[in-house]
This record gives structure tokens, sequence and C-alpha cells, in this order.
């Protein structure tokens, strides 16, 4: 089945992790590769599994249109980080530079573990009336390329943040090295979570962690996130300089942040907001319809175009402009996932 | 008067500032987003259900009264809502008349040359020692094969070169601004000379006007008739495939237009009024009739229509049959009892007594059981209940989808080329030993182009 193949995509891209640390930690030229291909055989893995299921829902649909397997939560997971390692590799082969390896294979990691954690289905399902569109393609796969693209501005974003300010103590600092701190720490929780998961129904997210029936372990966990990030608080300045070891300046990295926004934001505004008010019109009768997830996508639109005038028009640079980014992500998450997990809407085959 | 001026000048500062705009963009945000949480709903329900989810129930009667004093509960209709959304129309195109005339001025002016102090404030500069009589003329080359458009001038600091290139590009911002006017334009156009509204019309029936959502009726002018609606379901599942209403337009008694069928995703336009397919619904009507095909022992099909309890007779024999049950989805339960599951049509079924001389049996037929057709007097297939289900249309007519369309296009068409199609603009000055570049923007690609054009003049001298 297509979701087993993709799960040992997700394996490559957990061991792609410690790799990418320890080549940046010796500078190891042979471990970088390794870091590489470990990353990139996850990806072509990734692409059969895609194809895979593409055949499995052609079967059902027999519409090359309407066969794209981006229509539910766990397909539009696997999907997203799809595109997040594909965009990486494409940096990593421009710039010749492997420094975000880490972060995006932490990312690809988490989302991965994740689709076996929230019990969400993976069975190949029929399509419901309402997604039986050729918009369906269009509109789903350059939403998610958008997405992918500002998942990688939100990376460098972070790092040029942790870079690029001084005081420790300032909020842009403390909330970028935390986040990080979290990741990490979900990196890991996550891997957990699936390695003690006996039944794969029951399971929950954390539960091999913060959210462990034993008291004690789950004191230790909360204290193990907290000194986490209290470690990535204190020791970022120490990372920061593996980072120059490299040649990634504040200007490298406020450079590709804007590229990656630049190249997203035009494919979300035609891919997700225009055939998305196409389709609607067609299926619905109504082009806007402030649907939470039509909402969602207005707002992510204004921060980044808050973005953009923020940077061209009133000419903020450095970590300010970043700090936008990583909003903007942020935000992105929200209308991705927070929507269908809190919401209630339109958009409903997105959720669990 | 002087007064007055300097008034007239603040207004329209203010309305040309960057900073409105940035701020329209967060508070448009933050009243969009508390849209999504605070249930949108006229009737007070769903709003202090929704509340006494976090406080009690007094609290949130109150929490009620604050919502509808801002209109919390339709807040995309209401008045500050409405308010922000002009002022950020406003601001757009106070922002470009402000703009445009400048940018366009300086397409026709001549340049000038920039003085050193200006260039030396460029964030990006490099400057390399180079000592050949030719350079001037291979700098200009350069440029000119990569299709700038180049100005030269004598300078005291040496030769000023200002290269351009795409210049012309920078005008697609306003091309994206206009392009959101153009689809705020529609919208409001669509508020103004169109309707949206809904009908519910039961198979065997028609309707000639539409409920607007505030429950108004709205003549057509023309009756839609529903012939038939069915549901379609995946085999052996409750998933629906799809959703189809088969419908009929008549005008002043004359059907002008028959055989229509529409689905989700599949629309259709009569005299600019589009009818969607939204949803359906059971709702058993006197009109309601069951519908059989009865084989005869020589093969033939006869079919049979008859209401709830009314007899009919079974073809060429002398038995009468009449249904006394229906089940629009029946299913057994674990102890073998027949049970309704759903009001869809996922497995309908009748309960049908036989009558022969007296004697009366009865036996479940299931339209999609194929075995469940063979009765003591021959094979008796239940083929539909028809006139027992409505079909819910979404109705609209709105004259401003055209413009939406319009703007949608230029938005994109303009983005891409604000984008990806960015103005260059370099500034190099020549002197004796030593050539100096200058960029206003901060670009890698800049950067990179700057090291490209150095190689290329050091290439030539090599």
């Amino acid at each position: 089945m297509s979701y087993q193949i993709i799960s040992i995509a997700g394996l490559l891209y957990i061991i792609a992790m410690p790799i990418y640390i320890v080549y940046m930690l010796t500078k190891n030229k042979k471990l970088g590769f390794a870091a590489t291909g470990m990353i990139f055989s996850g990806a072509l893995i990734h692409i059969y599994g895609f194809i895979q299921r593409f055949k499995e829902m052609y079967s059902i649909n027999h519409s090359f249109m309407r066969s794209i397997p981006i229509t539910n939560l766990y397909e539009s997971l696997v999907f997203f980080v799809l595109c997040i390692v594909l965009g990486y590799l494409f940096i990593e082969w421009k710039y010749k530079n492997k420094t975000f390896g880490v972060f995006v294979s932490i990312i690809a990691g988490i989302t991965i573990g994740i689709t076996d954690l929230l019990g969400i289905t993976k069975e190949v399902q029929p399509l419901v009336p309402a997604l039986k569109s050729n918009w369906l393609l269009a509109h789903v796969t350059l939403s998610f390329i958008a997405y992918a693209a500002f998942a990688i501005s939100f990376i460098t974003a972070l790092i040029h943040i942790i870079m690029g300010t001084e005081n420790k103590k300032s909020f842009k600092y403390i909330f970028s090295t935390s986040a990080l701190g979290f990741m990490f720490f979900m990196f890991v929780s996550v891997i957990l979570d699936v390695v003690t998961s006996s039944n794969p129904k029951s399971v929950k997210i954390f539960h091999s962690t913060l959210g462990n029936p034993s008291i004690g372990i789950s004191l230790f966990s909360w204290l193990a996130l907290f000194g986490t990030i209290f470690l990535f608080w204190g020791l970022s300045n120490r990372i920061i300089k593996i980072f120059e070891n490299f040649k990634i300046t504040p200007q490298f990295l406020e450079d590709v942040t804007y590229k990656a926004i630049a190249f997203g934001f035009p494919i979300f505004t035609i891919g997700g907001l225009v055939f998305g008010a196409i389709w609607a019109d067609q299926a619905w009768g109504r082009y806007w319809g402030w649907d939470p997830k039509e909402t969602w996508s207005l707002i992510t639109w204004f921060v980044y175009a808050f973005y953009l005038h923020a940077k061209f028009i009133k000419g903020w640079k450095g970590t300010k402009t970043s700090m936008i980014a990583v909003i903007g992500f942020l935000v992105t998450m929200f209308t991705y996932l927070g929507v269908n997990l809190f919401l209630s809407g339109l958009h409903s085959y997105g959720s669990m | 008067m002087g007064k007055i001026d300097k008034w007239n000048d603040r207004v329209w500062n203010f309305f040309a500032s960057v900073d409105l705009a940035v701020a329209l963009f967060i508070i448009i945000s933050i009243g969009a987003a508390i849209g999504t949480v605070i249930p949108q709903s006229i009737e007070p329900e769903p709003v202090i259900k929704f509340f006494s989810k976090f406080m009690s129930i007094s609290s949130a009667h109150k929490a009620y009264e604050i919502v509808s004093l801002f209109d919390l509960n339709n807040l995309y209709h209401s008045w500050w809502f409405t308010f922000l959304l002009f002022m950020f129309a406003l601001n757009l195109i106070v922002c470009s008349i402000d703009r445009l005339p400048s940018l366009l001025k300086s397409f026709k002016t001549s340049p000038k040359p920039y003085p050193l102090e200006i260039l030396e404030k460029m964030p990006i500069k490099s400057t390399i020692e180079i000592n050949n009589d030719k350079i001037l003329e291979k700098v200009k080359e350069v440029f000119k094969k990569k299709g700038f458009l180049i100005h030269l001038f004598e300078t005291k600091d040496g030769v000023q070169i200002q290269a351009r290139k795409r210049s012309k590009t920078r005008l697609a911002v306003y091309l994206t601004h206009l392009s959101i006017l153009i689809i705020l334009a529609g919208a409001l156009i669509g508020i103004f000379f169109g309707f949206r509204g809904s009908m519910n019309i039961v198979e065997g029936t028609g309707l000639n006007f539409a409920i607007s959502d505030e429950g108004k009726a709205i003549p057509l002018g023309f009756e839609v008739r529903c012939d038939k609606f069915e549901v379609e379901y995946y085999e052996n599942s409750g998933v629906p495939k799809a959703y189809r209403s088969y419908l009929k337009i008549i005008e002043n008694g004359q059907p002008v237009k028959e055989n229509i069928v529409i689905e989700v995703n599949h629309p259709f336009t009569y005299k600019g009024i589009t009818f969607y397919q939204a949803s359906y619904g059971f709702q058993p009507t006197e009109h309601a009739e069951f519908r059989f095909t009865y084989f005869d022992k020589k093969g033939k099909e006869h079919n049979i229509s008859a209401h709830f309890e009314e007899k009919f007779k079974i073809p060429e024999t002398s038995v009468n049959a009449f249904v006394i049950d229906f089940s629009p989805a029946l299913g057994v339960d674990e102890a073998g009892r027949l049970f309704n599951m759903s009001t869809d049509m996922i497995n309908p079924a009748v309960l049908v007594v036989f009558e022969e001389k007296g004697k009366q049996t009865q036996q479940w037929i299931l339209s999609k059981i194929p075995e469940t057709w063979e009765t003591p007097y021959g094979r008796l297939r239940f083929n539909e209940l028809w006139g027992a289900q409505f079909t819910g249309l979404q109705v609209r007519q709105d004259p401003g989808v055209p413009l939406i369309y319009i703007g949608s296009i230029l938005m994109c068409v303009g983005l891409f080329i604000c984008l990806f199609l960015r103005p260059l603009n370099y500034f190099v000055i020549v002197s004796k030993n030593k050539i100096t570049f200058y960029s206003p923007t901060s670009k890698g690609m800049i950067e990179k182009q700057i090291d490209e054009i150095i190689k290329e003049t050091k290439g030539d001298k090599a």
C-alpha cells in the first residue's frame, strides 16, 4: 500500500536529521553527502509512494484531473512534506549549502510521524461530489506548493532572527529560540510516540512524553521541554557560530526568506485564492462567502502583503521583516490545520 | 485658506500613507479572524450556546449583548467591517493617485547624475582597481549586451553610468492595486444588482420563486420543475458519488428548456440566473408513487406505479398487491431485526402485501438486492419511490462576476510581474584607476549580477 512506502520515506527523513547535525559539527564532506543522499532517496521513495497512491485513486475515480491524492488530511500532509523536501533539495543544489537540512528533516519527520499519531485515515477514499471537479488539481496542488515555500521562508527567517539579534532578552530572540527548542522536543517526542505505540489506532501525540499516564514521566518530560527551550535560548549564539562556518550571513538568510515568499505569494494568490474562488463559484454559487478557510487564507495573504510592503515601501530591513515571515507561517499553519481542527466550515474533508 | 490647505494636505497624506495600509491589513485581519470564532448567526441561540461553553449562562447572555452591539455575529456585513473595507479601497485609490504621477514623470524626464554622497549610501557597493583606457567602453558593452538602457554623465568623480532595465515593471504594482479595486467593485455590483436565494423543489412539482437568505420570496419570472432527483452511491457503501436533479424550465405555460441535468460542480444558467445543486432531503408527499417493474413468465416487462396502500394488480394473474411500509435505508441489526438507518435513499425498500383469494402474504422488496425481487407470484423489481424527495437548489444572479474574473486575472498578472520581473538599477563610476558599482536594492541576485559584470569586464581585459 502507498502509505507503507511513504512511511519508509519518513523514516529516511528522520535518520537524515542526526547525520546533518554531525556533518555540521565535523564539516566532514562524506557525512554531508550521506545526509543529502538520505533525504534524496527519501524524496525518491516519497515520489514513488505518491505515484502509487495516484494510481490507487485513479482506479476509483477514472479521471486524471481528479485523482491527485490530496483529498484528505493525511494525503495533504504527505504532499506538503514532499513539496518542502523538493524545495529544500533545490535550494541545497542552488546555493551549495546543506545547513538548512537539519530543520527540513525535523519538519518532515514530525509531519510524517504525526500522520501515524492523529489516528487519521490513510486509506484511499472515493471523492465526495463537492471534490469532483477539475479545479481540484490546480487549487490544491498550488496551495500546498505555496505552503511549502512559506515553510522554507519560516526556517530561514527563524535562523536569521537568532543570528541577527544581539540582545538575548529581546522578545524576538526568546520567541524564535523557544520555537526551535519546541520543534526539536516535538521531533524527539513524535519518534518516541511512534516507537512505543502498541495500537496505532489509540495513540495520541505526546502520549509517551508530556501526556504520559505516569506522572513521573510526564513531569520529567515537561522539565525536559523547558530544559530544551532554555538550552536553545542559552546556546543559540554557539549554534550561530556553526552557521557562520558555512558562510551563512544574515544577508543571505534575508534574501532566501524574501525569495521563498516572493515565490510563494503569487502562487498562493492564484492557486489558493483565485482558483479557490472560481471553484467555489461553480460548486456553491458564490466566489467568496467568509467561510473560515477562506477568511484565514485572506488573513495569510494580508500578512505576506504586509511583509512585502514593509520591505519595499517602508524600507524595513533585517530581523523585523523576518519576524513577519515567521508570523506569516504560523498563520499559514492555522489556515491549513487549525481551521480544520478548531473551526467548522465547508472544507471539512480536510478534517480528521 | 492656508489653514484649510494644511488640513487638506493632512487628510490626503493620511490616506496616502503606507502606515494606514499596514494598519488596515492588521485590523481587517483581526476583525475577520474574530468572525471565524464567534458563530455567524442572526439568531441569538447559537451565539449564547457558544459563549456558555466558557462562562455561566447569565454571562453568556451579557456577552451576546456585546456581540450584537458590534454586530460580531454578522461581522462581515456589519457597518464597521464594511467601513474598514471602504477605507482599504480609499487608501488604495489615494495611494495610487499620490504616487503614480511622479513615477510616470520619472519615465519621461531625462535622468540626472546622482551626487556621490547618495551613491555611497546605497546598500550594494563593490569596487575593483583597474587601469585600462578602454574599460568604459567595455562596461558599456557588457550592460548593453544584457539589455540595459544606459545614460552617461561626466562628473567630477569620473564618468557616471546609469544602467536601467525593466524600469516599466514598477507600474505592475498599480495593476495589482487596480485589480483589487475591480474585485471590490464587482462585489458591490453583486450586492446591489444581484440576488442570492435557495429553493427546495419536491420531485414532480415546480416553483417560480426563490427564497432569499433574509427569507423573502424572489420571483424568477419562470417556473423550475424538478422531474426527478437522485443520489448515486459508490458501490456497497453509503458514500455519495453524485447528487443529480433533472429539471425543466416552464415559461408562460410552455416548457422552454427540458432535460436539464445539474450536479454539484455542474450548475445551469437560464436568463442570467444560475442554479446550483446544494442539498436535498426526504419529504413524502401525497403524489408520491412507488414504481415497480414486473417480469411476467414470457420475460415481458410491465411498469407499475402505485400510491401508498393503493391496490394494484399483478399483470396476468388474479393477485392484488399494495405497499404498507417503506424504508429509505433498510438495515438489519445484530439481533436480525430490520431498522431504518437514514432518511437518505441508501437502500430503499418496500413492504408489499400480496392478496390472492383472500389469503395475504407480505414481503420486503429491496431495490438494490435482486434476490428480494423474487416473489411467489413472479419477479417484481422495486425501482424507486418517486415524489418523496426534494432537491435543494442555490439560486444566484450576479452581474458582478465578470468583474471578479477580470480583477482576478489582472491581480495574478500584476503580482507575477511585480515579484518575478523586478526592475534593475545600477550606477557605475569609472574613474582613472578604478570602477565602482552601486545598486539601490539589496538583493542577492543583483549582487551576483554585479559579480558577473565585473568578471566579464575583467575577462575582456585578460
